[in-house]
C-alpha cells in the first residue's frame, strides 16, 4: 500500500514545478524577446520601453540597431544621437568602429564598465557609488547637445558609475554634471563626440520616473531628431578579444582533470573483476501442464472451427446433464433432453435445439451466446 | 591480478601534487610512482596457490531444510597470507554469506562455513572456489578460481508426511491391533478368542464353540508380505507444472513429477508400515531408478534419496521397458501403482499396449495428478461475461476432459483402478485406495 503514495508526492511536485514555470514564462513573456536590461523593446523593469515610446511620440526618430553591421549602414549626421546601452556587451573594436563612423554625430555611453572607460583613455577613472539625489550643477562649457537645460534637474538612482579624470588637463575638462564623490554622472570627453553617463538606471522602465530621472533621459537622448539606439552584440567582437575560459581557470584544472579520469578508470578496474565467475544454475523444465489445450483452443479460434468448437460444447453439457441426471453415459441425447426438460419443468423443443442443433454458429458472438446459455443450462440442473 | 580501491583513492592524492606543479608531466609522474608501487606489491603478493583447500560433503537434507559447507583452508607457503575467499554454489543451492575474509599465519589452517539453504530438488554442485590473495600495501592482488568438487542433495520433501497417522490408524484397525476388531472379507485368518459384545456374530467360530465353555470367534489380519510396485513415470507428460489445489496459480504450483514423488513417499511408507515389500522403479525412455525396499525401517528415507535427482525428462515413455523391469522385479502377484498423467494421447501410445500383460500378472492401479486448471478452463460459468477466447478455451478443455473421462473407462475396462486428484489430494487418495484394496483382499 505504501507504494504509491510517495510516487503520487513526486508527481505532485512535478506538477507544481510545471505550473510555476508556466506561470513565470506568462509573466515574463513580453520581456522574453529581448531580456537585455535597458533595451528599447524591453517592457519589462529593467527595459527602456518607456523611453523609447515617449521618445517616438515626441517626434524624435528612433532606430533600434543591433549590430556592428547595421550601425556601419546607418548614416549619422549631426542631428543625430547615437545612445549604446547595455555596453557591457561593447567591445573595444566595436566601439572604435562607432567612433570612427559617427564623428557627425554625438555619442551616449549608459553605464561605461571600466575597461571600457580605460578604452577610451587610460586617464578615465570609473567608480561605483551609492548617492543620495543629486542635482545638476553642471560645471564646465558643453561642447555638445544636450547639456542645456539640466540646470535644476534632481537625478536619483540606487547605483550609479561616477567618472573621473587625473584633474586638470584631463579628458574630462568639458562639460560635467551631477557631481559625486570627486567625479560625476555625466560628462562630456573633450575633444570627442562622447558622452557618459554612468546613471543607466535613471532609464530604466522602473525608475524613470524618480524625480527628474525623465526629464534628464529626454534631454539626453532627444536632444536631436534622430536617436539611434544601439544595443551591442557580444558577437560583433573581433575573434583576438574574446575571452578565453581557459585563462579564468587555475592552471592545475587540465592535469587535475586527466588525473580523475585516471582514478575513474582506475575505479571502473577495482569494481568490474568481481570475486569469481558467475555461478549456474541448469534449469528444469517446465511446461504449464494446461497448455495443450489452451494452444488447441487458439487453434479453434485461428481456423473459425465453430462447428466443432460448438459440437464439443454441446456434447460435453449432455455428458455433464446425463451424469447430473443419473442417466447413462451412452444414453441418446433425445433422452438427455428429455429428462432435463422434465428435471427442469420446462419445454422440450428449446432445449433440444439448444443441445442438438447441429448447425455452427454462424459468427463468434452466437459462438459465446451459445456457451453462455449451456452453462446456464447446466448450472440450473446442478441447482434444481 | 585485480586491484583494490585504494588504487583509485591513491591517484586522487596525486590532486595535490598537480595543485603545486600544475603541469601535465606530474600526472604522468605520478601514474607511474602508482604503478611502480602496484608492481611491487604484487611481486610480494603470496601466491593463492599457496592455500589448500579442501572440502567436507555437506551431505542430504530435506528440500526446505538448511545445510552448511565446510571448507577447510591451509595455508601451506612461508609466509602469512591475508585472502578472500568465495565459496560458490549454484544460485538454487542458497549459499549466503559464502564470502569470507581471513588472515592466515604460515602454516595454519581455518575452516570456513557457508549456510546452503536448497530450494531446489536433486544434487546441487559446488561452482567453485575463488582465492584472492592481497599484497602487503592491499593495493593490488592475485586472483584464482579452483575446482573444489561438492554436492548438497536435496531430497523430496514428502509433505504428505502429514497424512501418515491417520492412515496409519485406519491400517491398525483393519490390522486388528486396536481395540475395535473389524472382520475383514478375504483377509487371512490370525486367531480365536473369546467372544465379547459387540463382535460380528458372523465372525463366530461355532465348531470351536463347541469344544470350549464359551463362545469364540475368528480374528482376522490383513494380508502381510505383499508386494508393491511403484512406477514413477518421469517422462515429458511430468513436467507440467500444475497448481497444488483449486484456485491457486499454476506458476506456484510444481511439476506434475514432484506431486507424484509425493504420493509415492506417502504409499512407500504406509505399504512398508503395513508390512508389504515394496519395489521403486522411475523412468522414462530407460529405467533412471530401481530399489528393493524390504525389511527396512525407513522406507520413505531411502525411496527420497532414489528420487532426489530424479528430473522430468522431454522424451516419449517406454512402457516397454518399463513394464518389462516390473516383470523383472519378481514374477510373484503385485500391486503395481503407475503414477503417470492420464494423459489420452501418451496413454494411448504407449501404456495401452502393454497393460494386459501387466494386468494378468499384477492388480494395476494407475494414479494421476490432475491440474485443476483444466476444470477451471472449462468452466464457463465461472467466468462472468467470457469472450469468444475464454468459449474456444473452454470447447478446448471440454474436449480434453471428455478424452479423458473415455480413457478412464478403457482402463476400467482393462481391470486398471484410475485414482485423478489435484497435486495436494492425490498422495492421501492413493493411500486411501491401498487401504482400500487391503480391507478388500485385492492384493
Amino acid at each position: 500500500m505504501s507504494g504509491p503514495r510517495p510516487v503520487r508526492g513526486w508527481l505532485l511536485i512535478g506538477i507544481a514545478l510545471l505550473l510555476a514555470l508556466g506561470v513565470a514564462v506568462w509573466t515574463t513573456n513580453g520581456s522574453e524577446r529581448y531580456p537585455t536590461p535597458l533595451d528599447p523593446r524591453n517592457p519589462g523593469p529593467e527595459g527602456a520601453q518607456a523611453l523609447a515610446e515617449v521618445l517616438e511620440d515626441e517626434g524624435v526618430d528612433v532606430e533600434v540597431v543591433r549590430s556592428a553591421e547595421v550601425f556601419d549602414e546607418t548614416a549619422i549626421d549631426d542631428r543625430t544621437t547615437v545612445l549604446v546601452t547595455a555596453t557591457d556587451g561593447l567591445s573595444p573594436s566595436t566601439l572604435e568602429r562607432m567612433r570612427n563612423s559617427a564623428t557627425a554625430g554625438r555619442i551616449v555611453l549608459v553605464d561605461p564598465a571600466y575597461a571600457l572607460v580605460r578604452e577610451i583613455n587610460k586617464d578615465l577613472q570609473a567608480i561605483t557609488v551609492f548617492p543620495d539625489a543629486l542635482d545638476a550643477e553642471c560645471t564646465g562649457s558643453p561642447g555638445l547637445d544636450g547639456f542645456d537645460g539640466l540646470d535644476g534637474l534632481r537625478l536619483e538612482v540606487d547605483q550609479l558609475t561616477v567618472l573621473s579624470d587625473d584633474g586638470a588637463g584631463g579628458p574630462l575638462d568639458g562639460a560635467a554634471c551631477f557631481a559625486a564623490s570627486g567625479g560625476s554622472a555625466l560628462a562630456e570627453v573633450s575633444g570627442e563626440n562622447l558622452v557618459l553617463f554612468g546613471a543607466g538606471d535613471a532609464l530604466g522602465n522602473d525608475q524613470v520616473t524618480r524625480a527628474d530621472n525623465a526629464a534628464i533621459a529626454l534631454r539626453l537622448a532627444g536632444g536631436t531628431d534622430r536617436l539611434v539606439w544601439y544595443v551591442p552584440d557580444p558577437t560583433d567582437a573581433e575573434a583576438d578579444e574574446a575571452v578565453a575560459i581557459s585563462s579564468l581557470l587555475p592552471r592545475w584544472i587540465g592535469p587535475g582533470l586527466w588525473l580523475t579520469a585516471l582514478a575513474l578508470v582506475a575505479l571502473v578496474l577495482w569494481r568490474a573483476r568481481r570475486l569469481g565467475p558467475l555461478s549456474t544454475e541448469p534449469l528444469p523444465v517446465v511446461v504449464r501442464a494446461v497448455e495443450t489445450a489452451r494452444s488447441r483452443g487458439r487453434m479453434y479460434r485461428r481456423s473459425g472451427d465453430r462447428e466443432h468448437v460448438a459440437r464439443s460444447l454441446r456434447r460435453a453439457a449432455r455428458n455433464d446433464l446425463a451424469a447430473r441426471l443419473r442417466l447413462d453415459r451412452r444414453a441418446e441425447p433425445a433422452a438427455v433432453v428429455e429428462a432435463a426438460a422434465r428435471h427442469l419443468g420446462v419445454a422440450a423443443e428449446p432445449l433440444d435445439t439448444l443441445l442438438n442443433d447441429h448447425r455452427p454458429p454462424a459468427s463468434d458472438q452466437d459462438l459465446v451466446r451459445l456457451a453462455e446459455e449451456l452453462a446456464r443450462l447446466r448450472r440450473e440442473v446442478r441447482r434444481g | 591480478m585485480v586491484i583494490s580501491g585504494r588504487v583509485p583513492l591513491l591517484l586522487l592524492l596525486g590532486l595535490a601534487a598537480v595543485v603545486l606543479r600544475p603541469q601535465p608531466g606530474t600526472v604522468l609522474l605520478w601514474l607511474l610512482g602508482v604503478v611502480l608501487v602496484i608492481g611491487a606489491d604484487l611481486l610480494l603478493t603470496p601466491r593463492p596457490a599457496t592455500l589448500r583447500t579442501s572440502r567436507r560433503e555437506p551431505g542430504t537434507v530435506r528440500l526446505g531444510d538448511p545445510a552448511t559447507a565446510s571448507l577447510l583452508v591451509a595455508n601451506e607457503g612461508t609466509r602469512g597470507v591475508r585472502v578472500q575467499v568465495r565459496d560458490a554454489w549454484q544460485p538454487s543451492a542458497g549459499a549466503t554469506a559464502n564470502r569470507h575474509r581471513l588472515r592466515l599465519p604460515a602454516g595454519e589452517q581455518r575452516r570456513l562455513t557457508t549456510p546452503l539453504l536448497p530450494r531446489r530438488r536433486g544434487d546441487l554442485h559446488a561452482a567453485g572456489v575463488t582465492v584472492r590473495s592481497w599484497g602487503p600495501l592491499g593495493l593490488a592482488g592475485l586472483q584464482r578460481t579452483y575446482d573444489v568438487p561438492g554436492t548438497v542433495r536435496a531430497l523430496p520433501p514428502f509433505e504428505s508426511r502429514k497424512h501418515l497417522p491417520s492412515r496409519l490408524a485406519r491400517l491398525r484397525d483393519l490390522d486388528g491391533r486396536a481395540a475395535v476388531r473389524v472382520r475383514g472379507q478375504g483377509t487371512e485368518f490370525d486367531s480365536l478368542r473369546e467372544y465379547v459384545r459387540g463382535d460380528d456374530v458372523r465372525s463366530i467360530d461355532w465348531r470351536a464353540s463347541a469344544r470350549t465353555a464359551h463362545v469364540v470367534v475368528r480374528t482376522w489380519q490383513p494380508e502381510r508380505d505383499r508386494r508393491v510396485v511403484i512406477v514413477l513415470d518421469t517422462s515429458r507428460t511430468s513436467a507440467g507444472r500444475v497448481a497444488r489445489a483449486v484456485g491457486e496459480d499454476a506458476a506456484d504450483g510444481m511439476p506434475r513429477l514432484d506431486a507424484a514423488m509425493d504420493a509415492a513417499l506417502l504409499l512407500g511408507a504406509l505399504a512398508s508400515r503395513a508390512g508389504d515389500r515394496i519395489d521403486f522403479l522411475a523412468g522414462d525412455r530407460r529405467v533412471r531408478a530401481r530399489q528393493r525396499v524390504h525389511g527396512v525401517r525407513d522406507v520413505a528415507a531411502r525411496l527420497q534419496e532414489q528420487m532426489a535427482d530424479l528430473d522430468p525428462v522431454l522424451v516419449e515413455a517406454d512402457w516397454d521397458a518399463l513394464a518389462g523391469a516390473v516383470q523383472g522385479l519378481g514374477r510373484q502377484r503385485a500391486l503395481v501403482v503407475l503414477l503417470t498423467a492420464l494423459e489420452p494421447s501418451a496413454i494411448a501410445d504407449g501404456l495401452l499396449p502393454v497393460l494386459p500383460t501387466l494386468t494378468r500378472h499384477h492388480r494395476v492401479v494407475l494414479a494421476s495428478v490432475r491440474d485443476p486448471e483444466l476444470g477451471r478452463l472449462s468452466d464457463l460459468g465461472s467466468v462472468a461475461r467470457p469472450t469468444a477466447d475464454d468459449v474456444y478455451d473452454a470447447a478446448a478443455a471440454q474436449h480434453e476432459l471428455e478424452r479423458r473421462s473415455r480413457m478412464r473407462e478403457v482402463l476400467a475396462g482393462l481391470g486398471v483402478d484410475v485414482v485423478d486428484a489435484d497435486a495436494a489430494q492425490l498422495p492421501p487418495a492413493l493411500a486411501d485406495h491401498y487401504l482400500h484394496l487391503k480391507a478388500q483382499g485385492l492384493l
